[in-house]
């Protein structure tokens, strides 16, 4: 056989053509006993459906935890789980805090080394001696 | 590879006719349109896909038996009610209420028109769910159809000259068994631990491979039937990535366990099917072109030559071109530790590919396999798919495809 294939899986660019969010899911659990679960109880009250509307694609669960502090879990498309407890937080901290678990793709913080990431190789291929600048032998 | 007439399949995996008052209970849900006699195929259509259940039925759920319904007449089908606990998979009923279908059609972008009813019989796999009214199979099979004919369409007219095997590679690459078990994972698909009526029905259901045995009979990989499989065998016989033995049908897997894979890539291509039926051809490339052609694969390096050389100087003879000659670009270091040649490729004046390597032999090869390369990823600038008139009046816009004699043989 003069010319075989090799087997590859093609990569998901998220964003391009289509775009998932990564957030899957975010269940609210809260305490109806607990004082730190104020702002909790009154976001979920008021701010929760229009939170929910704003986002159809999460799907969101409100679930009691008593005599615990009310806290937000997300689950994210790649398997991992973020929580973030909202104690003390009024109604509007606890909305930052839902959406900053909404607006994070699930992966650990890290620091961007590069400026840029590419999948594509580079078109100025080898590194040759006898291009760009004229030299003189 | 394979050309399909689609509206036939569609008709095959609809249900039966049913009487026209038994609605499906996403048309019952609206009442305004209770009273409307579905007069288009399309619409009717709608209804058959999702198995109808009258909407009316008592506290328990209220089924057709399987073998009653295939009795000609509807009065004779027995009404059975049964606990949710007793049904092999969730009731269409419960899929209006699902958290999870509600997410994942907003998620997928899909239009409020496509029913959960069926997102959710397409997350139902024939080895959780034997009754083909309730299960994917049917809407796989013609998802498996459609995903394999815009993706070898796309490939053949972008690439014309790619050769049979690469091709093949591709078209894996974009819509084989792995790749869409991938895709149903990044669409944020769950598999639920044991399949169930009573089991929420946004989560993907089939029967699990017990721990410690193998795959079942039917998934295991067949020696090939011939001793010699030819490429036509491949294209014509077996599916669509040039496997040596046709898979096994969706139909065929009733009751048996399988892996997870398999249950995902069924969902994706019973969504492709469903979209199909529901919404129409138009969006339903316009789905594949954002989720499957949005992915990223890098088609120059599926190739792998034995002897680019010779490969080459066939190429060159074909065509009527001069035969090609290696010829030494630069080079560093020839007596170092690491020495780099750049060897180029020529046939008479024109260079037609060129290579670096650590040995004279090494940057002849790779210079050779550029050159191949720059001969078998020629691209068209303006690609038309043949799918894209599909329903068009107006053929102005039609660009006749090249047809490429073929890979070169050696």
């Amino acid at each position: 056989m003069p010319l075989s294939a090799i087997k590859t899986v093609a990569k998901s660019q998220n964003g391009v053509g289509s775009f998932i969010l990564p957030c899957k899911s975010i269940s609210f659990h809260y305490c109806n006993w607990w004082g730190s679960s104020r702002g909790m109880n009154s976001f979920i009250k008021a701010s929760l459906p229009t939170f929910a509307r704003n986002n159809p694609q999460i799907e969101i669960s409100v679930s009691p935890r008593p005599r615990r502090h009310p806290v937000l879990i997300a689950h994210y498309i790649n398997g991992t789980t973020r929580s973030i407890c909202v104690k003390n937080l009024l109604n509007e901290g606890v909305r930052e805090k839902a959406e900053i678990l909404r607006n994070s793709t699930g992966e650990k913080n890290r620091k961007t080394g590069k400026p840029v990431v590419s999948v594509n190789e580079s078109v100025r291929g080898i590194w040759d001696p006898f291009h760009g600048a004229k030299v003189q032998i | 590879m394979k050309r399909i007439v689609a509206s036939r399949c569609a008709s095959q995996l609809l249900a039966p006719p049913l009487p026209r008052h038994a609605l499906c209970p996403f048309a019952a849900a609206k009442n305004a349109q209770r009273n409307i006699t579905p007069r288009s195929h399309r619409i009717q259509a709608r209804y058959q896909s999702t198995a109808a259940i009258r909407d009316d039925a008592g506290p328990g759920a209220e089924v057709p038996d399987y073998a009653a319904s295939h009795l000609p007449e509807a009065s004779k089908r027995r009404k059975i009610n049964y606990a949710p606990e007793q049904l092999p998979s969730p009731h269409p009923r419960a899929a209006a209420s699902s958290a999870k279908l509600h997410a994942l059609r907003a998620r997928l972008s899909l239009p409020e028109r496509f029913p959960l009813q069926t997102l959710a019989r397409t997350l139902v796999h024939p080895s959780a769910d034997p009754n083909p009214y309730f299960n994917n199979a049917s809407l796989s099979i013609l998802g498996r159809h459609l995903l394999g004919y815009y993706t070898s369409e796309y490939l053949i007219c972008t690439y014309p000259r790619l050769p049979m095997e690469v091709l093949f590679a591709a078209v894996e690459a974009y819509i084989g068994p792995k790749a869409l078990a991938l895709v149903a994972k990044e669409w944020g698909i769950e598999a639920a631990k044991e399949p169930g009526g009573e089991i929420e029905p946004g989560l993907l259901q089939f029967k699990r491979i017990p721990t410690g045995e193998g795959l079942p009979g039917s998934l295991r990989r067949q020696v090939p039937w011939n001793w010699n499989v030819t490429t036509t065998h491949k294209i014509t016989k077996t599916d669509e990535f040039g496997s040596a033995n046709a898979p096994p049908s969706a139909h065929a897997l009733q009751q048996t366990p399988v892996p997870s894979e398999e249950a995902a890539q069924s969902f994706v291509r019973a969504l492709m099917g469903a979209l199909h039926v529901h919404l129409g051809s138009p969006l339903v490339k316009r789905f594949f072109r954002d989720h499957f052609l949005g992915r990223h694969l890098d088609v120059s390096t599926l190739f792998d030559f034995r002897t680019p050389t010779r490969d080459l100087s066939r190429v060159c003879a074909r065509e009527g071109f001069e035969s090609p000659v290696a010829r030494l670009i630069s080079e560093t270091g020839r007596l170092s530790r690491h020495p780099v040649f750049v060897v180029g490729v020529y046939s008479g004046k024109d260079k037609l590919g060129e290579g670096a390597g650590s040995s004279l032999d090494e940057a002849r090869t790779r210079a050779a396999a550029a050159a191949l390369k720059a001969w078998y990823l020629y691209r068209p600038i303006e690609v038309t798919v043949p799918s894209s008139t599909e329903g068009e009046l107006d053929t102005s816009k039609w660009r006749p495809n090249l047809i490429d004699c073929g890979e070169v043989i050696v």
